[in-house]
């Protein structure tokens, strides 16, 4: 299975119909499928911090969301994650397309994507990486068990590894 | 008008639909006017009140559903305007207390002091219901027509600073329980 519908799998048993985002290459590779669906509804965000807002209101509304962003932006979500989510344990899954790894060609990915397993870690926020496509299905449900039990922010990265580098145009 | 008597005009208004206030003097006020389940109160995450009432009215369409946010707050977030036009919740009314200052750090003066049009950008953000009040009467005149017409709306209410009441205790945990079994969870 496609690693992108293996997460749309997993958004489905775990019931996350709404997917606030601020578009990525990786990301779009399930959120694209994800905009025609009627069983979804996706939000797009102007900035990261707000799509993790949107979500956290759809959790304490009873509902679930999953956020899906990049990680030259996930910097932006340090406050609304810290001052919000954490504090007040609210469930948000976060998909993070990692740039800046293998295969990078544009230098201003490098630096932040190489802070965002630190950022999770000061953050106390759990964080995997399925490196193989038939790793996908079992890390995303774990990740969202994990997410829901535990009322807390949990990510998955998205690596080149997994989903391919992007290509210079 | 005053924070207090717009927040009484609200609180006169509502049964079970949720409220969520912004931190500082929008959350102080409310649990002191009125301290309800569906209340959903901030001591962080500032400027998000807006982006977390869409949510909530996302996942609550048969609800109206309230966000009091502060002009400081919004302005943190003006994006969030252009989403709540995009998505078009006709559940959701966005209130701002545009008190023209950040007053819980001592009344600095926000850029509603020195001409920025709350209400014009939220127009110009493509939110389709906007009015600017500054009397209780034309507050709750508002108000009437937002519980009952479709939005998004977006009342922006400029009001005199008179301090706000005493930081309430709240466990901030048990309060976002609390809101969420008002949803029936």
């Amino acid at each position: 299975m496609h690693w992108a519908d293996a997460i749309i799998d997993g958004l489905r048993a775990h019931e996350a119909w709404t997917v606030p985002y601020v578009p990525d290459a990786a990301g779009w590779q399930v959120v694209g499928k994800l905009v025609d669906d009627p069983a979804f509804t996706t939000v797009a965000a102007t900035r990261e911090e707000e799509a993790v807002g949107i979500a956290a209101g759809v959790y304490a509304a009873g509902k679930r969301a999953a956020v899906f962003m990049q990680s030259s932006g996930f910097g932006n979500t340090v406050n609304a994650l810290a001052q919000l989510c954490i504090v007040n344990r609210i469930a948000v899954p976060l998909f993070i397309g990692m740039r800046g790894g293998l295969g990078e060609f544009n230098a201003a990915q490098i630096p932040p994507a190489q802070a965002v397993p630190r950022i999770l870690d000061a953050l106390s926020i759990p964080h995997y990486a399925p490196e193989r496509e038939e790793d996908v299905a079992g890390v995303v449900d774990g990740a969202l068990r994990l997410c829901y039990a535990g009322r807390a922010p949990v990510a998955v990265l998205l690596y080149s590894t997994l989903v391919g580098a992007k290509s210079e145009a | 008008m005053r924070r207090e008597e717009g927040v009484r005009a609200l609180l006169a208004r509502v049964t079970n639909e949720p409220i969520i206030a912004n931190l500082g003097p929008a959350t102080a006020d409310l649990f002191a006017a009125g301290d309800r389940d569906a209340n959903l109160y901030s001591f962080g995450g500032m400027g998000l009140v807006s982006s977390i009432g869409l949510g909530v009215a996302l996942a609550a369409p048969d609800r109206r559903v309230y966000v009091t946010d502060g002009d400081g707050s919004l302005l943190m977030n003006l994006g969030s305007l252009a989403t709540i036009a995009a998505m078009r919740p006709v559940n959701l009314v966005l209130i701002v207390w545009d008190n023209h200052q950040w007053a819980e750090t001592g009344g600095q003066p926000t850029h509603t002091a020195w001409g920025t049009d709350l209400a014009g950008i939220a127009r110009a953000a493509g939110i389709p219901r906007v009015a600017a009040v500054s009397t209780i009467e034309a507050f709750e005149e508002s108000l009437d027509a937002a519980a009952h017409e479709d939005g998004p709306w977006c009342i922006v209410a400029s009001i005199e600073e008179h301090g706000r009441a005493p930081r309430p205790r709240v466990n901030i945990e048990e309060n976002l329980l609390r809101f969420r079994r008002t949803f029936g969870t």
